[in-house]
């Protein structure tokens, strides 16, 4: 149970619940800064540029990147693992935190589950858009069809990967939907403006927060709450089964699913982090972000860092241990030193070294330590995908096979374009959606919630 | 594949009465279908893929991966010998002056569309080259000249003939003089017409000219044993072969023909207990060195001295005079010891254009008395027989004036004779100018009249390649442009009516058919066109006297050619030759078997003089005066060398071949009438300029993995698993956690013989023809994405200056436990009842992840269309391209992964005859495009269940083993392991 | 004919939670509570069950079952294929799909379930007795249709005695919550 005086108070500066409303309401019904038309400007320029590429992709064929007979995964993979892990921040924060009851997550699952959303979807769009002929790539649907019917091949990763992402998709929309229904009726019954209210009454569907729908929306929240944490472990484990599965050294190992999760988690919290120091900044929200709600994402960061390193040492032992020289060589002649050798010491920097700052108070405490180290450690994830994707293809079993692996402008674009929808959909969230469950800050805020803990 | 022997009645149609080929009989019937104006030869193609219902059918294959198929035409006449959807195959004969072999065209509709070798013919049999795979493309190759003209001005036959008969009957009427220029002719008939065509003359001259000469073999055989001929090699009946610079595996002569002798005696699948040796000295790394026991690096400039040197030593052991001579670096005495000991059982052979060194190699082999068995100069090869005196002669006259009427057949010079301008400007000056090309070359538009001929495979034509050894060509396709060929012209001008095919038949009448036991003219002449050869015993085995004077003059003043800092040597290389067929894009791609780069000729450095100059591949080099080429470091390559491929550098060959590399031949040296393909660059010069090189392959070491096992004979002889003993290890230590799957029925398996594999690369050709593999151009390969099925990897050993090379070629393995097919999720990829790893490509989405998860990545991925997409206009954009599709063979669409399906519809078909004539399959029956093309029998393929067949004996075989076995993918195809004969070499 | 309520509103959960108890404890018919976040205590008061969590287990149950047999069917009787030599029946790979599956269908459904429950769907307008209740206060909705006046009357001085800011009549046509 969440005990307050460990931690000082989740919210500070005592606040009515009116208050609370008041201002978390408040960026939806003042008018947008000027930071945010550019910030929104920029991210639509590097959508469309995202657009180009995909465009030239899907018109002109894969060709257009960077990928090559022995290197048939690129960036557009390594991206892909990338956003899902992202991803998993949302599901992590709300979920896991609330099945532990940890109340302090709720100034902060919001804004993480629309992050989720956001990731998954950038992730969606990469394998899809790597499919060579992705016209036809309904074929991966298990439908009825005249041709046999020939069904699709349960034992691939990839069709696990489908299934798992598309669930993964529907269910954190539904989860993050759910959780909007009362802040949208709040606004609903707010706001002056007619138009507001028709869409907010709209979307709100009808919530009048009697107790009827109250205790049936508690008992789903944690019915949801309840699978999709089983959720969160199997995606990105599936995730990992594509290299797992593969016969690739350097893949073919069980460690990946842990491994997979936990990174995965890792760069979630890192971007969750990243987002919150921003949007504190922004709205002046430092009474409901509070300082400790930093402090407590950057211990989970440290500690996962310490799994991420070991994780990193375990593999680079067991290739040792194994004897398997397919294996040897790639990690000590093609990841550890080689050709790949700055992606893996970046990735052992980023992911495992720099986090250790975080044992320092003072770090925990400034903004732009935390800024910075969120963002290297997602920069360390993507060399990790990096690292395992293109070195393992690269430099396989027979040397002849053997090449060089350097993305194209297109591979770039895909990429760009992919954060600039990222950041374009957090922007709207911010403006259109409050960034906090309302409901759930007064319920922590108010003396009565005491009680009931 | 011996249907054209079964049914010679097939044939009957070719000879009734008229001339008309096969090919004829069909159009004639057919043509009636059409208004008129499809007689009109003018727009002839047009009218034939209507007339053949190509397009529809080309259509249809590029198609079959999506759209609809169009509506065909159909037969209204069903030719006789014409079932739709049954290859017909037409025996016929492939010789372009260089290069010769009987071979045997499979036509569909109509069409050649690839090209087997003849199995009746004792020169070649099954086996090809890769240039003679690639040569029916060539047929459709649409820069070929379309109609006759006069300055460039379209013209018809009738009228160009007039004006040519006028010229000509003038020029003779005032006695000037009247030369024509061809290349080698072997073609009995044609000797003859042009023997009567010249008789007609006051002053006529005949010249053969070859753009690779091998003049000083001639010369020198006949200054030794007064006969002017190319002996054969009979490398079979030898123990000990000695190449000095001989590229007799790749280019010299006549590989096809030398590569199965050579392997012959190399293969130890039946229990040999010895075989050939190979010791070979040479400055470029070419696959003849490759193959060798042992590999000496010398410079061109110490041939000579090596030769005189070994003479003298064989001479002193012998007790045979013996001449003084520098002798050379190294102590030769041991390998004199080795040929004395192989007396009559060895070859030394050189491979320089040098009537010096030709003569001291003769005296070498006559010392040993290799003459009868090993070398046989009574059944010499008609390969080539130009002189380069002649040539050069023909030239100065030309430039001199002296020269009035100048008819050119297949000959290129103002691209390949050594001074492209002086022949140009005695062109000019010469009257009467003919040329007669069977495809754009830098001679067409510098001669008045075009008169284009035929392709080969359009024309009659006969061959004789040794003496009692004849072939016949016939026409597998009615003439696609507007053509004739040259003996027909030949005989309108010396005013003879009778077409050229009754010519021929007349004089095969006269001269062979009473040599033959047949009893009517009508059933030999179908016999022989059926078969496509014909021979009879020539009785005629003078022993060989050897003429003392010559070498003695040789030896007692030889001229030593002064050593330079760089020597460059020009060679053939295996795809473009000597770059007669650069405009063929399937050659263009193919990566040289030893340093895997295409699409470019660039100068093969060594190791340590590249470190010295600081240069690394890539860098443009500056040769001498103003040869600038990209550096590849060529391991092995002999230091103070560097290497030059000929054959590239073309101005007017087409769109394919203009503007690739450079061309070499204006740099050859005329020394001593001879030409010699090389110069002394003095020094190399690094422009630091870079440029990137197309390489299919980047990585030349095994990395110390057991990818291609070897061992020696010695170690064979002691322990036939020598170089194979962790196979067991494998073997044993396989656990399974699924019971394996079992084939009952068919389960196909491909055994490859290391040892008989030369890295020719004729596999790589014949399985890009019959399975319709698309070009991918210069820019692609570069990005490593070449598509063909079959490669052929080469490794070397750790000795950059001097490596041991090694050979694999890598398909498809069809792993029982593939790890590709566990991993497609819409199962475009599975597993056959036949243990074939089958890939369909309708189904197929392009996630390549079966790419990613093949150990051996064999798979190959449709990255951009490569079908009527002008940006890949090679072969399958026009509908003249396209005619040469296999049309069993899916086109495959963008965004699709495909690879080797085994022939597949070869299996199928062969099945399906069997299934009809209600027999069970016979092994060997079924051949992989690979297989059949391969001519030292080193692919074998055939179906694992049946014990007796060849393959499951050969995966009996304790040399056995897979590739990556370890990953227990249970791949089904097998490898045999490399076997040396010599000294133990690191691997 | 119109549904006539006492409507009492509250800024502080206490004073909100005893007059429900009183309230209750004199039995007036409280038709239903508005809160701008979930008290337990209303819950044990007003006796609301959810029988949510049974629906969703039987719906997952479900799942696993026809996934099982899907799979089954598909790869083993329908249409057996060979994989990397592979038994048709691979059964650990079906595992994970179903998995994947249930959590789908489980979401779904009680998603689907809750919204048809609850009343909640996308533009529905249910009564909103006062607007406030999604914001700050806490709202009790008395039902008076039956009672006369004086029996109102003691539900509304109860409200106030307990601390309601403000007590309303409202009619309304028809209610739907």
């Amino acid at each position: 149970m969440y005990n307050s005086k460990i931690r000082g108070p989740l919210i500070e500066g005592n606040k009515s619940l009116g208050q609370i409303t008041r201002e978390v309401v408040a960026p939806l019904e003042t008018k947008s800064g000027r930071w945010w038309t550019v910030a929104l400007g920029l991210s639509s320029l590097a959508t469309i540029y995202g657009i180009y590429a995909v465009y030239i992709t899907v018109y002109k064929g894969i060709g257009t990147w960077g990928v090559n007979n022995s290197v048939g995964w690129g960036w557009e993979i390594i991206n892909f693992v990338w956003w899902i892990g992202i991803g998993h921040a949302g599901t992590a924060f709300s979920i896991f935190l609330l099945i532990l009851r940890q109340r302090w997550r709720t100034s902060i699952n919001r804004s993480a589950e629309a992050m989720t959303v956001f990731a998954v979807l950038c992730a969606a769009i990469m394998p899809a858009l790597h499919m060579g002929r992705i016209w036809l790539a309904f074929y991966i649907f298990p439908y009825p069809n005249t041709r046999g019917p020939l069904w699709v091949n349960f034992n691939s990763p990839l069709f696990w990967d489908f299934t798992a992402i598309t669930a993964y998709l529907l269910i954190s929309v539904s989860f993050w939907y759910l959780g909007m229904l009362p802040d949208l009726a709040t606004i609903r019954d707010k706001t002056i403006s007619k138009i507001r209210k028709a869409l907010y009454g709209f979307f709100s569907m009808g919530w009048t927060g009697s107790s009827r729908q109250w205790i049936r929306f508690e008992s789903l929240s944690f019915i949801l709450g309840g699978i999709a944490a089983v959720l969160v472990v199997s995606v990105h484990s599936i995730v990992s089964t594509d290299f797992a599965v593969g016969v690739e050294p350097g893949w073919h190992t069980t460690i990946f699913p842990p491994f997979f999760v936990v990174g995965a988690i890792f760069s979630g919290f890192a971007m969750v982090m990243t987002l919150m120091v921003l949007i504190r900044k922004i709205y002046r929200l430092t009474d409901y972000i509070t300082d400790n709600h930093m402090d407590a994402i950057a211990r989970i960061l440290i500690f996962i860092s310490l799994i991420m390193g070991t994780a990193y040492l375990t593999e680079i032992f067991v290739a040792w241990y194994s004897g398997n020289k397919y294996e040897m060589f790639t990690f000590f002649h093609n990841r550890i030193t080689g050709d790949y050798k700055i992606q893996f010491w970046g990735m052992i920097a980023c992911n495992a070294l720099i986090p250790q700052l975080f044992w320092f108070r003072k770090m925990r405490r400034n903004w732009i330590a935390l800024l910075s180290v969120s963002l290297l450690i997602n920069l360390g994830m993507w060399l990790e995908r990096y690292t395992i994707i293109v070195t393992s293809l690269s430099k396989d079993f027979l040397p002849s096979n053997w090449v060089s692996y350097t993305p194209t402008f297109i591979d770039v674009g895909v990429f760009v374009g992919t954060i600039g929808l990222f950041a374009t959909g957090v922007l709207l969230f911010m403006r259109y959606i409050p960034m906090m469950a309302i409901s759930e800050l007064k319920g922590v805020v108010h003396i009565g919630s005491k009680k009931e803990d | 594949m011996k249907k054209h022997r079964e049914i010679p009645e097939e044939f009957h149609g070719l000879t009734n009465g008229n001339d008309r080929s096969s090919a004829k009989v069909q159009k004639d019937q057919l043509l009636e279908l059409f208004e008129d104006d499809f007689l009109k030869l003018s727009s002839s193609r047009r009218n034939f893929l209507k007339v053949f219902g190509f397009s529809f059918a080309s259509a249809a294959i590029v198609a079959a991966c999506k759209r609809p198929v169009h509506m065909a035409i159909p037969y209204v006449i069903q030719p006789p010998e014409i079932t739709p959807g049954k290859p017909l195959y037409y025996a016929t004969t492939f010789y372009d002056g260089h290069e010769y072999s009987a071979i045997l065209v499979k036509t569909r509709d109509g069409r050649p569309i690839k090209i087997e070798g003849n199995s009746l013919s004792p020169f070649n049999r099954e086996g090809t080259t890769a240039r003679v795979q690639a040569s029916v493309l060539s047929l459709y190759d649409d820069a070929r000249p379309k109609s006759p003209s006069v300055n460039q001005q379209a013209v018809s036959w009738e009228s160009i003939d007039e004006q040519i008969l006028n010229d000509i009957t003038g020029i003779n009427s005032v006695g000037g003089e009247i030369v024509l220029l061809t290349s080698t002719i072997n073609s009995p008939s044609t000797l003859k017409l042009i023997n009567e065509f010249g008789g007609r003359f006051k002053n006529f001259r005949w010249v053969q000219y070859d753009s690779v000469s091998y003049s000083a073999v001639i010369e020198a055989n006949s200054a030794c044993f007064g006969r002017a001929v190319i002996p054969d090699y009979n490398f079979e009946k030898a123990e000990l072969v000695v190449s000095v610079g001989a590229d007799f595996l790749g280019t010299w002569i006549a590989p096809v023909h030398f590569i199965p002798k050579y392997t012959a005696r190399r293969k130890l699948n039946n229990g040999e207990k010895s075989m050939l040796r190979h010791i070979h000295f040479e400055s470029g790394m070419s696959i003849t060195g490759s193959n060798a026991d042992v590999r000496r690096k010398i410079k061109p400039s110490e041939e000579i001295i090596l030769l005189a040197d070994l003479y003298n030593r064989i001479a002193q052991k012998t007790g045979a005079e013996t001449f003084h001579g520098t002798s050379f670096r190294e102590d030769l005495s041991e390998l004199a010891d080795n040929l004395i000991a192989s007396k009559g059982r060895s070859v030394v052979l050189s491979g320089t254009n040098n009537i010096d060194i030709q003569i001291i190699t003769n005296g070498i082999n006559y010392l040993l008395g290799n003459y009868g068995d090993c070398i046989d100069l009574n059944n010499y090869l008609n390969i080539s027989a130009g002189i380069d005196k002649k040539m050069e002669g023909l030239v100065n006259d030309m430039d001199a004036g002296r020269i009035k009427a100048l008819l050119m057949y297949n000959v290129n010079p103002a691209y390949d004779y050594p001074q492209p301008d002086k022949f140009l400007s005695g062109l000019k000056k010469t009257v009467l100018t003919i040329n007669m090309a069977g495809h754009l070359n830098e001679t067409s538009g510098k001669a008045k009249f075009e008169c284009p001929v035929h392709h080969f495979l359009e024309s009659w034509n006969d061959a004789e390649i040794t003496p009692g050894r004849l072939s016949l060509s016939q026409p597998c396709i009615n003439p696609l442009f507007n053509t004739r060929s040259f003996q027909d012209s030949l005989l309108r001008w010396s005013g003879n009516p009778i077409s050229w095919h009754d010519y021929l038949m007349a004089n095969w009448e006269k001269e062979f058919f009473p040599k033959s036991a047949l009893p009517d003219f009508r059933r030999f002449w179908d016999r022989c066109l059926s078969n496509g050869v014909f021979s009879y015993d020539q009785q005629d085995n003078k022993p060989a006297t050897f003429k003392k004077e010559e070498l003695s003059r040789v030896m007692n003043n030889l001229k030593i050619i002064p050593a330079e800092e760089y020597e460059v040597i020009f060679y053939e290389s295996i795809a473009l030759g000597t770059g007669m067929h650069s405009n063929n894009p399937w050659l263009m791609e193919l990566p040289d078997p030893v340093s895997k780069h295409c699409w470019d000729n660039v100068a093969a450095i060594s190791p340590k003089d590249a470190e010295e100059l600081g240069i690394l591949s890539g860098h443009l080099i500056k040769l001498g005066a103003d040869l600038i080429l990209p550096a590849f470091i060529q391991p092995g390559q002999a230091e103070g060398t560097v290497s030059v491929a000929l054959g590239y550098g073309h101005k007017n060959s087409g769109p394919v071949a203009d503007n690739i590399g450079l061309n070499v031949y204006p740099l050859v040296r005329l020394n001593g009438g001879n030409r010699y393909y090389g110069f002394t660059a003095g020094r190399l010069e690094n422009t630091l300029k870079k440029s990137q090189l197309a390489l299919t392959q980047v990585h030349h070491s095994m990395e110390g993995r057991p990818i291609v096992r070897e061992t020696t004979l010695g170690e064979y002889l002691n322990d036939s698993h020598s170089g194979n003993e962790i196979h067991e290890e494998y073997e044993s230590g396989h656990r399974t956690l699924y019971p394996e799957v079992n084939f009952d029925g068919f389960h196909w398996g491909l055994a490859i013989d290391l040892n008989s594999c030369v890295g020719c690369n004729s596999c790589v050709i014949a399985c890009q023809a019959e399975n319709n593999i698309p070009v991918v151009g210069k820019e692609e390969v570069k990005r490593r994405r070449i598509m063909h099925w079959i490669k052929i990897d080469r490794y070397y050993s750790d000795n950059p200056a001097d490596p041991k090379v090694y050979f694999q070629p890598l398909t498809c393995q069809h792993c029982d436990n593939a790890p590709c097919e566990n991993v497609c999720p819409v199962s475009a990829t599975n597993h056959s009842s036949e243990g074939l790893n089958q890939m369909t490509y309708n189904r197929c989405i392009g996630t390549k992840y079966c790419i990613n998860n093949c150990p051996y990545r064999v798979r190959r991925f449709n990255w951009y269309r490569y079908t009527n997409n002008k940006a890949f206009d090679f072969n399958t954009v026009s509908d003249l391209g396209k005619m040469v599709l296999n049309p069993d063979v899916t086109v495959r669409e963008r965004g699709v992964v495909e690879k080797c399906s085994f022939c597949v519809q070869r299996i199928q078909e062969k099945k399906l005859q069997a299934k009809l004539e209600n027999r069970p399959l016979l092994d060997n029956e079924i051949k992989t495009a690979c297989m059949q093309a391969c001519p030292s029998e080193a692919i074998i393929f055939g179906n694992l269940n049946d014990k007796n067949s060849r393959v499951s004996k050969l995966f009996g075989s304790p040399r056995l083993y897979h590739l990556l076995e370890e990953l227990h993918t249970l791949p089904s195809v097998g490898y045999l392991t490399r076997i040396w004969n010599g000294e133990k070499k690191n691997s | 004919m119109n549904r006539i309520f006492k409507i009492g509103i509250f800024d502080e959960e206490e004073k909100f939670i005893s007059s429900i108890k009183s309230l209750q404890e004199k039995d007036f018919n409280i038709q239903d509570v508005f809160t701008p976040y979930p008290v337990h205590e209303v819950f044990h008061l007003l006796k609301r069950k959810s029988r949510l969590p049974a629906a969703a287990y039987f719906m997952g149950l479900a799942a696993i079952l026809a996934t099982l047999a899907f799979l089954y069917y598909t790869a083993v009787i329908d249409w057996p294929v060979v994989y990397g030599g592979k038994p048709v029946n691979s059964f650990p790979s079906f595992i994970i799909i179903t998995i994947v599956l249930t959590i789908l269908t489980i979401t779904i459904g009680s998603l689907a379930v809750f919204s048809v429950r609850s009343k909640l769907l996308p533009g529905r307008d249910n009564t909103i007795f006062d607007h406030r209740a999604t914001d700050d206060k806490f709202v009790i909705v008395v039902n008076t249709g039956k009672l006369d006046i004086p029996a109102a009357d003691k539900a509304e001085n109860i409200m106030k005695e307990l601390g309601a800011i403000e007590i309303i009549d409202k009619e309304f046509e028809n209610v739907n919550a």
